[in-house]
């Protein structure tokens, strides 16, 4: 079997495959929408998590006579693959509370493509005592409803494994992303997100293996990319495809770091393994993991608040050397797109040049981005 | 009825729909009240809340004697005076993308260029919006823009805001046991409004009286009884009040409720219904067709449209969307007020969810079906808010599954709620004339 970027490139290219093959060994798979859906409880119970993702290149043919063009692109793309049959083979779904457009989604979903089974992860938005607790109990409902789904019962030293490998691959994603801290680079944003959607479509233990592979594969390589004046940081909403990517350093840029769904977001961060697996996983994925759709009470002005909502933002950019930043957020996603003035503000307040993009999925006239994008990196120079 | 066509035929600038019931002909003079009664506030430096509507809040608000502002109320006047435009591109300007929810771009606009000038802008409808002290948004599960639109109005306001975690069982694809749920969800709900209750003691340097707490629960509890038996009463044929009276009357329950001022207003539009059904008043002389308005915002610079309705025989009985709280029993032994709030709120949002797990499986379409039978309806009208996800997306697969339990005609329009450059009269009059041949049809065929 082929090994690190080049069996990337192959689940990237056909990234159901390994997941029907383990299907049709007797596993169960578990197709999951957004960061916030707990892996480590799914993989705890021996379920397969997938990560279920759109087409960029596949127009809408079925979702409009269910789901108004007014939601959220990336969802109605998601749903009209299942609508399509492209889901068929997932054993049942699982959606967090993560924003309304998934929540809609989770009902149409839900009425209209019959996996076996169905489950809603409720997240609450503030970071209040309450809410760890009401998070820790509706965790405690979700594994209750994967024992009765798979017909075994999941024990603490089951969470605390599974815990263990997510830890050890969000490690591993962290390895990979230090590649990219010199200049020029190691590895590509476009590698990059090739690597994050192969490793989101593979059972952990496997794509544990296959990051290690891709590291060591990066680590001896004596070209990576080729030095350009950009050194870019991508912040905004979940993007699955490397078109944009692609554009963009074929523009004259290096894409470091990022900010991103299919990126370093659900990563950048561990879950604490403890004698309550459940509490740890309801406090880091509530606390630590940063998205607009989670509320940080302000501890103060404007500026203060700012800095407590994007500071981490910040330290990305002077960790990875980055002189200029892609906004990019997607159409109709209500919660980044509330945000944007603020990181912007933030942002240029530190002295980083920002260019706000925005997408749409399917990817609209890549050329028209292009010139945007170049006219921005021209400026960064 | 002359004055609803007279109305019609004063041109564009009529935005607002003629009203049926003197009830709700007050409302506006209510809006007014509640606007004086935020700039006298400020005049004399009490504290002011921006306040969401339903989010189960408003009891510790008035317990508190917090005057409030509704900012969504405030972006529909706007709009309703067709002066929301400048508003609305202010926010473009700043940043804010056009389809997010034009309530909040309109309030995001307003509080920038209030800033900016220092003052409120001239003249701004009802005087504008007052400054806030604090700001409440809700984290529920019914709409993001009501944390995120405050926490970017931050940036105009820098206003301590504070953000109440309440959430609800999903409600749409029903599948889970309330029963295993129920008790935790209660307890969130209850520990967050403690939890807003500290906030603003600390931000007011007011403590919380308890017992009038009570009060002002057990006035809210009584205030939805009398709202809901008003609305029953609109069940009569002919029917005695429209939805665009309604629209109207939803603001003491919205907007003011926990106050006897409220309870009072529902009180008379009781009194007014029931004249009206005794002595067979209706909205129209010759009511041929009884529609229902679905979940949906109405086009608030657009109202009259219900008066287009009417002028060809239809009239709307009865709507879903601020529709009161519907009745149900909370257990003898809860008398703590904060946990009454929790359950009305965990009740608001399950109210029809097991009726759905047994039926359609989706709990607006049963409450639909609900109201057709009971209110005798002939037809169902939604409209697309192009702005708002919330609650305008999912109504193509309300009407889905609606059509696999009835063949009722249903009718789906396009609009906004605040932004009339989303909206096209024209087309809107067009299907409203097809629609009702559809329905008149339908009609026939019932009665043969």
């Amino acid at each position: 079997m082929v090994q690190g970027l080049a069996r990337v490139e192959q689940i990237y290219q056909d990234r159901s495959q390994r997941a029907k093959e383990l299907k049709a060994g007797g596993k169960s798979i578990i197709g999951y929408l957004c960061s916030f859906t707990p892996v480590e409880i799914i993989a705890a119970a021996d379920l397969i998590p997938y990560r279920i993702m759109g087409n960029v290149k596949q127009p809408i043919a079925h979702a409009d006579a269910y789901l108004e063009t007014i939601a959220c692109p990336f969802t109605r793309s998601c749903f009209d693959i299942a609508l399509g049959g492209g889901y068929d083979f997932l054993d049942g779904f699982v959606m967090p509370h993560a924003c309304d457009n998934i929540v809609k989604l989770y009902d149409l979903w839900g009425y209209n493509i019959k996996h076996v089974y169905a489950h809603f992860v409720n997240v609450p938005h503030t970071l209040s005592s309450a809410s760890f607790e009401f998070f820790r109990a509706e965790l405690e409902t979700f594994k209750t409803s994967l024992e009765r789904f798979s017909g075994r019962q999941i024990t603490t030293e089951e969470l605390n494994r599974s815990i263990q490998l997510y830890n050890e691959q969000r490690a591993l994603v962290l390895g990979l992303y230090q590649l990219r801290k010199q200049d020029p680079p190691l590895l590509s944003g476009t590698e990059m997100t090739k690597i994050i959607v192969a490793v989101m479509s593979t059972p952990a233990t496997e794509a544990n293996e296959l990051l290690r592979g891709v590291i060591k594969e990066v680590e001896g390589r004596e070209d990576g990319c080729q030095k350009k004046p950009a050194r870019l940081m991508i912040c905004g909403t979940g993007n699955d495809d490397i078109t944009f990517m692609e554009m963009v350093e074929e523009s004259g840029a290096n894409v470091v770091i990022d900010d991103l769904c299919f990126g370093s977001r659900p990563y950048w961060w561990e879950v604490e393994e403890s004698d309550d697996p459940l509490a740890s996983i309801a406090r880091s994925y509530l606390e630590k993991l940063n998205c607009p759709r989670t509320y940080r009470q302000s501890p103060g002005s404007h500026q203060e608040d700012l800095e407590n909502r994007f500071g981490y933002l910040y330290e990305f950019a002077k960790d990875f050397k980055v002189n200029g930043v892609i906004l990019y957020i997607l159409r109709y996603c209500d919660t980044h797109a509330f945000d944007a003035p603020d990181v912007k503000e933030y942002l240029q307040g530190k002295g980083l040049p920002v260019l706000e993009i925005e997408g749409d999925y399917p990817t609209p006239s890549i050329a028209r981005l292009k010139t945007r994008v170049q006219a921005f990196l021209e400026m960064i120079g | 009825m002359e004055n609803i066509f007279k109305a019609m035929m004063e041109g564009p600038k009529k935005t607002t729909a003629e009203k049926s019931t003197e009830t709700a002909k007050r409302v506006r003079r209510m809006v007014k009240g509640l606007a004086q009664k935020a700039h006298e506030a400020r005049a004399r430096g009490e504290p002011i809340a921006y306040l969401f509507i339903a989010s189960f809040y408003d009891d510790i608000l008035r317990a508190m004697d917090l005057v409030t502002v509704g900012t969504e109320n405030y972006a529909g006047l706007c709009a309703a005076k067709m002066d929301a435009e400048r508003f609305l591109s202010r926010a473009e300007g700043e940043g804010y993308p056009r389809y997010l929810c034009t309530y909040a771009t309109c309030g995001l606009g307003f509080d920038a260029l209030r800033r900016e000038l220092g003052e409120m802008p001239p003249g701004a409808p009802d005087g504008g919006m007052e400054f806030p002290t604090v700001m409440l948004g809700t984290g529920m599960m019914i709409c993001d823009p009501r944390y995120k639109w405050y926490q970017a109005a931050q940036r105009y306001t820098n206003a301590p805001m504070h953000v109440l975690g309440l959430l609800n069982p999903p409600v749409y694809y029903t599948h889970i046991n309330l029963e295993e749920v129920r008790d935790y969800y209660i307890k969130y709900a209850r520990e967050e409004l403690k939890g807003l209750v500290d906030f603003l003691e600390q931000q007011l340097g007011r403590k919380m009286d308890w017992d009038r707490l009570s009060e002002v629960v057990d006035l809210t509890e009584r205030t939805a009884k009398v709202w809901y038996e008003a609305y029953q009463l609109r069940k009569a044929v002919p029917t005695p009040m429209s939805t665009e009276d309604a629209v109207n009357t939803m603001v003491p329950g919205y907007f003011n409720m926990g106050t006897q001022e409220a309870y009072d207003f529902y009180r008379e539009l009781y009194d007014e219904i029931k004249h009206r059904v005794d002595n067979g008043i209706g909205v129209i002389p010759d009511e041929k067709y009884r529609l229902l308005w679905g979940l949906s915002l109405p086009p608030w610079y657009g109202l009259v449209l219900f008066n287009y309705f009417e002028s060809l025989g239809a009239v709307f009985p009865i709507e879903v969307v601020y529709h009161p709280p519907l009745p149900f029993e909370i257990p003898a032994n809860v008398t703590d007020p904060l946990e009454r709030m929790a359950w009305r709120f965990y009740d608001g949002f399950t109210h029809w969810y097991e009726k759905a797990q047994k039926h359609t499986g989706n709990p607006w379409v049963e409450w639909f079906l609900a109201l057709i039978e009971e209110y005798k309806i002939d037809g169902v009208v939604l409209h697309q808010a192009m702005t708002c996800r919330t609650i305008h997306t999912g109504q193509l697969h309300q009407i889905k599954v609606l059509k696999e339990y009835s063949d009722i005609p249903v009718l789906l329009l396009e609009g906004d709620i605040v932004d009339v450059r989303n909206y096209n009269e024209a087309a809107t009059h067009d299907k409203i004339d097809a629609f009702i041949e559809v329905v008149d049809a339908y009609k026939k065929g019932k009665q043969s």
